[in-house]
């Protein structure tokens, strides 16, 4: 492997400097990988414009990260609707609003639960799963071996798998939306009688576009940096097995700790712009 | 090879179905809102709003017929709202029609409430202005209500004062009721007028028969018969 192609294709990466390194300040430790975060980013954006484009895998991780996960988004969705709707009624029975309960039930979901629970359920399977995997690959050199092959592992490994991520989380939130607001309509009537019609219209009477498209814009978002962050603690392990684990388990933290910040950010522009 | 192909088939579906989820629901909004139905415009100038905003509903006959689509500022106490409602509805609307701001229920948002014109007046155009009418206001509504349990607050201590003064056997009336002394002092009395009236009643027959006065008796008697 000649100099160019290690440049290239990144095998040359520096070992991370992490926090815990005893001859780092962890302050100046956590700056510098937020550099080296950054790096990685641009990198990505740079190679996601470069062909050749791996766009089999990304099908293949499409499916693995998008369709894959559904069951599970679908399950949680349904109980976070059906909780909020059986927790919130004697609240809203209490102000005499109960006819509220739907509007109220689907402002909550589409707006902020749908969306922050879809990303915390994907950023626990998929972000330490390729988290654990791209650890393993490291540890074991397969990522070295497809450099000396000549692929670009961070084209194939990475590239696809942040965009697949990206991609699919909106779709997994869209249909996790859906199924809440199936549950809030089980709910609702467990104590209640209302048709499947009169449920929709009065979920959607309290809607606007402000609450829909922000919310699914911001997955997006979460989708790219639980990815990004997982590749980003994938692609740069080393301690051998220790750090697979590591890897996987700062995926997990690191992805669901950077979804609470984006959706922070989120709220204030919303309610800058809208 | 076989497998990826039903991958690709199974990750098309659910992308699609999200899609129409998507737009099922952006569609919905969109028709609340009036975006994907034939519209026109009304206006309507206002002294006061009331924390009106714009995409609150306009009701008609108690249906949800538009939404506000604009709120401009006139002058100090003119407020101009701009409406956008559904086609469907025009032929309803006629040109003396009233606007009016009001809430949905007790707690709900604020909305525009349309009250019918009167028949036989043509219907409305695009761009016309409604007629006003000054919108019930729940402080004045509360500021009413204030000033009545006030009073009713001052008349039942009035009330009680009195009653505690005819307990204590004070006044005329507490006297009459209370006081046993005076009670038996007014019963005499009425016995004393009841037998007064009945010797005056003997004295003026007596006084009938005597001959000075037949004469003026049986006048006064033919007086009545006439």
């Amino acid at each position: 492997m000649d100099d160019a192609s290690i440049k290239k294709t990144g095998a040359a990466n520096k070992k991370p400097i992490f926090a815990e390194d005893e001859r780092i300040n962890p302050v100046t430790g956590f700056f510098i990988e937020i550099t080296l975060l950054t790096k990685f980013a641009f990198r990505f954006i740079r190679e996601s414009f470069r062909a050749p484009h791996e766009f089999r895998e990304f099908i293949r991780q499409c499916y693995l990260v998008g369709y894959r996960s559904f069951p599970l988004i679908a399950i949680t969705g349904f109980i976070m609707g059906l909780v909020l709707t059986i927790q919130s009624r004697p609240t809203l029975a209490r102000f005499g609003a109960e006819s509220w309960l739907p509007a109220m039930v689907a402002v909550s979901i589409i707006r902020e639960i749908g969306p922050v629970i879809s990303a915390l359920i994907f950023a626990g399977k998929v972000g330490s799963s390729i988290g654990a995997e791209l650890a393993s690959m490291k540890v074991t050199e397969q990522i070295d071996a497809m450099e000396v092959s000549g692929t670009n592992p961070f084209k194939y490994l990475v590239v696809t798998r942040i965009g697949a991520a990206t991609l699919m989380l909106p779709v997994l939130a869209i249909v996790a939306d859906a199924i809440s607001l199936y549950g809030a309509y089980v709910g609702v009537n467990i104590k209640g009688d209302v048709n499947f019609t009169l449920f929709i219209i009065k979920s959607f009477e309290s809607l606007e576009f402000s609450d829909v498209l922000p919310a699914v814009i911001k997955t997006f978002f979460f989708g790219f940096a639980i990815a990004l962050l997982a590749c980003y603690k994938g692609y740069n392990a080393d301690k051998g097995t220790e750090g697979v684990a590591h890897s996987a388990n700062s995926s997990v933290v690191l992805g669901s700790l950077a979804i609470f910040l984006l959706d922070m950010i989120a709220v204030q522009i919303t309610d800058l712009l809208f | 090879m076989k497998k990826e192909g039903g991958h690709t088939i199974k990750l098309g579906l659910f992308v699609t179905l999200s899609i129409a989820l998507f737009t099922g629901a952006i569609f919905i909004i969109g028709e609340r809102q009036q975006l994907f139905s034939k519209t026109f415009q009304i206006s309507g100038m206002f002294s006061d709003i009331s924390g009106l905003q714009v995409g609150n509903n306009v009701r008609f006959a108690g249906i949800d017929v538009g939404v506000v689509e604009n709120i401009y500022q006139i002058s100090d106490s003119v407020v101009k709202v701009d409406m956008l409602i559904n086609e469907n509805a025009r032929k309803f609307i006629k040109k003396n029609a009233t606007a009016m701001i009001g809430s949905d229920g007790l707690m709900g948002s604020k909305l525009v409430l349309i009250s019918p014109g009167a028949p036989g007046k043509s219907v409305i155009s695009n761009n016309d202005y409604l007629a006003t009418a000054k919108a019930v206001d729940m402080d004045e509504i509360l500021l009413k209500l204030k000033i009545t349990s006030d009073n009713a607050a001052s008349i039942t201590g009035n009330l009680s004062e009195i009653m505690i003064n005819i307990k204590d056997g004070k006044g005329a009336i507490g006297k009459l009721l209370m006081d046993s002394t005076f009670a038996l002092t007014v019963e005499q009395a009425l016995i004393n007028i009841k037998q007064g009236a009945g010797g005056f009643k003997e004295n003026m027959d007596a006084a009938g028969h005597n001959i000075l006065l037949r004469g003026f008796f049986k006048k006064k008697k033919d007086k009545n018969k006439k």
